[in-house]
């Protein structure tokens, strides 16, 4: 089943009298239980695609269609409403909220879903323990390391359990060590199903996927599963 | 962990229908909690605004209050009839005291003549501050040259003995009747009634004493000794020569309606006696205690007015430092309005976020106003000797009133907070 079917997008931003197309006519499939690298130079419209894939954008033409829904022409509620439920954002730099705790964080989406105070706990404190910070859970972020706060904010984007997970240069912020770890998590949730798109310009961490997608001025350059994909040393696959 | 699946529309509506009103107001308490010192500058314009209603409220409340109970003290149906020496009539119907006193003994003997059977009292009052002695002990008090009738008159019946009679004015006896304060100072515990005391050095004996009028700041009917005026006028008055002159005559109507019209008939008899009539030439005033009250609760509601419009200047200047900081705010927490949208925030719980964070702000203020207002109202009272009025209405406006303020000016910064772009408010460094 597909789960992300992009028709023909383009963005075109205009400042003033100014005009500068992001993407120009990007067609793309992404099947349910796919893991896809979204791969490009800087400038390439790799952040405006996966802004459109995540909704926080829309398209200057074209069509999406989210999970059975063609979401191209939603109302800005609307968006907000998929964004919550089908949608999970990890970011380059973690964007967690520094006065709440991890648990309160992992619960914000939760809350805008509507869920009461001993649902979001139980389902916040599970997706917690998934991630392997289940006793952490009453720290703030400043008191957390990186990989630590990457590990709440994909736990964050798990809580939802949403059609597809959107990564924006998950491991940017991190050593090699731990980016590691986390392209391993999200290998781990993958394996159980979750489709996982992982923007980055790193081939290193593109090798973690299965599909490659290459993007450049704002087209696709190449398209195709990954030869050299990384697999856990042992264990898990 | 179960694949997720395609979620209809319908069920996203219902599943979101929207945030849980304990939840919004948790957010906005952390927020406003965790930078408290900030919070409180935001709020003091509320705050003193608010304290500054309730207090000025409770202070003015009580001074009118013991205004009117002076008035009423005076007596009931009273109508003065003083010296009028600079101006025209008006004023407050208090007696004047200093300048030339133009009212004689005479012309209140002609008053209760003319009146006789149409009033139910006469008194004139020469009065004086004078030393009062009883052994040892002293103390200043108000001595009161005056008729029997001005126990009717000026509500001034003893609690204990009698007022002293028109045997005593005849016979220009020295029969004091003292103030409950007098009593309390200079006798302690003892029956002051048959006692001697000394005024300005004459010996006096007390006939009757006063019940407690309450201290009422100025004036204090609890320290005032009443004589027989012919006695004052032979002991203790100055001598002049010529015609002894009081300080006012005390005339009681004997109901309410009569009021006004013995009210005009004593001021034509009076200027039929001088011999005037331009009233602009007048040199006495008649006037009634219901003027009087009328022309305190005209000040009263001029000050209530005045104070109102302070209050609501006041209030919307902490409205404005409210506003000033929410957009402050909302610019800092750019990024985070851009993670709540990206995690599904709506821009309606955005803008409820933001305008309950103010609105609490606002509340807050208020209520921390109308507690520092009650300190302020109990500490000015005692400095002013004013009991201030517990007034539950003026509390409830400046609560409420500051409500609306933290909505009215929490919604445009507010509004700015859900109107951001998610795109851009992530990006937000």
């Amino acid at each position: 089943m597909t789960v992300v079917s992009l028709d023909q997008l383009h963005k075109v931003y205009k400042s003033g009298t100014l005009e500068f197309e992001a993407l120009k006519g990007v067609s793309l499939d992404i099947r349910q239980g796919e893991m896809v690298a979204l791969m490009g130079p800087s400038g390439s419209g790799k952040t405006t695609l996966m802004q459109i894939i995540g909704l926080l954008d829309r398209p200057t033409s074209g069509h999406y269609i989210l999970a059975g829904q063609d979401v191209t022409t939603l109302s800005e509620n609307q968006r907000a409403e998929v964004r919550n439920l089908e949608i999970g954002f990890v970011f380059q730099a973690f964007h967690l909220l520094p006065r709440l705790n991890v648990l309160e964080n992992v619960e914000v989406p939760l809350t805008y879903a509507g869920f009461g105070a001993q649902e979001k706990r139980e389902r916040a404190m599970d997706v917690l323990q998934k991630v392997g910070l289940g006793d952490r859970w009453r720290n703030l972020p400043s008191q957390l390391s990186g990989g630590q706060k990457q590990r709440v904010a994909v736990a964050r984007a798990l809580t939802m359990r949403p059609s597809i997970l959107l990564a924006d240069e998950p491991t940017g912020n991190l050593d090699s060590k731990t980016a590691a770890e986390v392209m391993r998590l999200f290998q781990e949730l993958n394996d159980e199903g979750t489709c996982v798109i992982v923007v980055t310009h790193e081939a290193d961490i593109a090798d973690y996927t299965g599909r490659i997608v290459r993007i450049r001025d704002g087209q696709i350059e190449s398209d195709g599963p990954n030869p050299h994909r990384k697999r856990p040393v042992g264990g898990w696959a | 962990m179960s694949p997720s699946t395609v979620q209809p529309p319908k069920k996203i509506r219902s599943r979101l229908a929207g945030l849980n009103p304990w939840q919004i107001f948790r957010v906005a308490w952390r927020a406003i909690v965790g930078n408290p010192l900030r919070s409180i500058l935001t709020t003091l314009g509320v705050i003193i605004g608010v304290a500054a209603v309730v207090a000025l409220t409770m202070v003015g409340q009580g001074s009118t209050a013991n205004i009117t109970r002076s008035l009423q003290g005076l007596g009931t149906n009273l109508l003065t009839i003083g010296s009028n020496t600079g101006g025209r009539g008006g004023g407050f119907g208090l007696v004047r005291f200093g300048g030339p006193q133009t009212i004689t003994l005479a012309d209140a003997e002609a008053v209760k003549s003319a009146f006789a059977g149409r009033l139910a009292g006469v008194a004139p009052a020469l009065q004086s501050n004078q030393q009062v002695k009883v052994g040892a002990s002293n103390l200043n008090a108000t001595v009161i040259g005056t008729w029997p009738d001005y126990a009717s008159v000026r509500n001034a019946q003893p609690a204990q003995g009698s007022f002293f009679s028109e045997a005593d004015l005849q016979g220009r006896r020295r029969a004091a009747v003292i103030g409950y304060g007098i009593a309390q100072d200079l006798f302690g515990g003892q029956d002051p009634l048959g006692q001697r005391i000394r005024i300005a050095g004459i010996s006096f004996t007390v006939v009757g004493v006063l019940p407690d009028k309450g201290d009422s700041g100025f004036a204090s009917p609890n320290y005032q000794v009443m004589v027989p005026l012919s006695t004052y006028l032979q002991r203790l008055a100055r001598s002049s020569t010529g015609e002894p002159r009081v300080n006012a005559i005390y005339v009681q109507a004997p109901d309410k309606d009569s009021l006004a019209r013995l009210q005009q008939e004593l001021t034509d008899f009076m200027a039929q006696r001088r011999k005037v009539t331009d009233p602009s030439e007048y040199d006495f005033s008649v006037q009634n205690q219901a003027d009087a009250l009328a022309s305190v609760n005209q000040v009263t509601q001029t000050m209530t007015l005045f104070l109102g419009g302070v209050a609501g200047i006041s209030l919307l200047v902490g409205g404005i430092g409210i506003m000033n900081i929410m957009l402050v705010s909302v610019t800092e927490r750019t990024r985070e309005i851009g993670i709540r949208k990206a995690l599904g925030a709506k821009p309606r719980d955005i803008l409820t976020q933001f305008l309950v964070e103010s609105v609490v702000l606002s509340v807050g203020g208020g209520i921390l106003g109308i507690f520092l207002g009650l300190a302020m109202a109990g500490s000015v009272g005692q400095l002013l000797r004013v009991t201030p009025v517990f007034d539950p209405f003026s509390m409830v406006l400046a609560f409420v009133f500051s409500v609306a303020v933290g909505i009215f000016f929490g919604f445009y910064p507010a509004s700015r907070a859900a109107r951001l772009d998610p795109v851009e408010s992530l990006r937000y460094e």
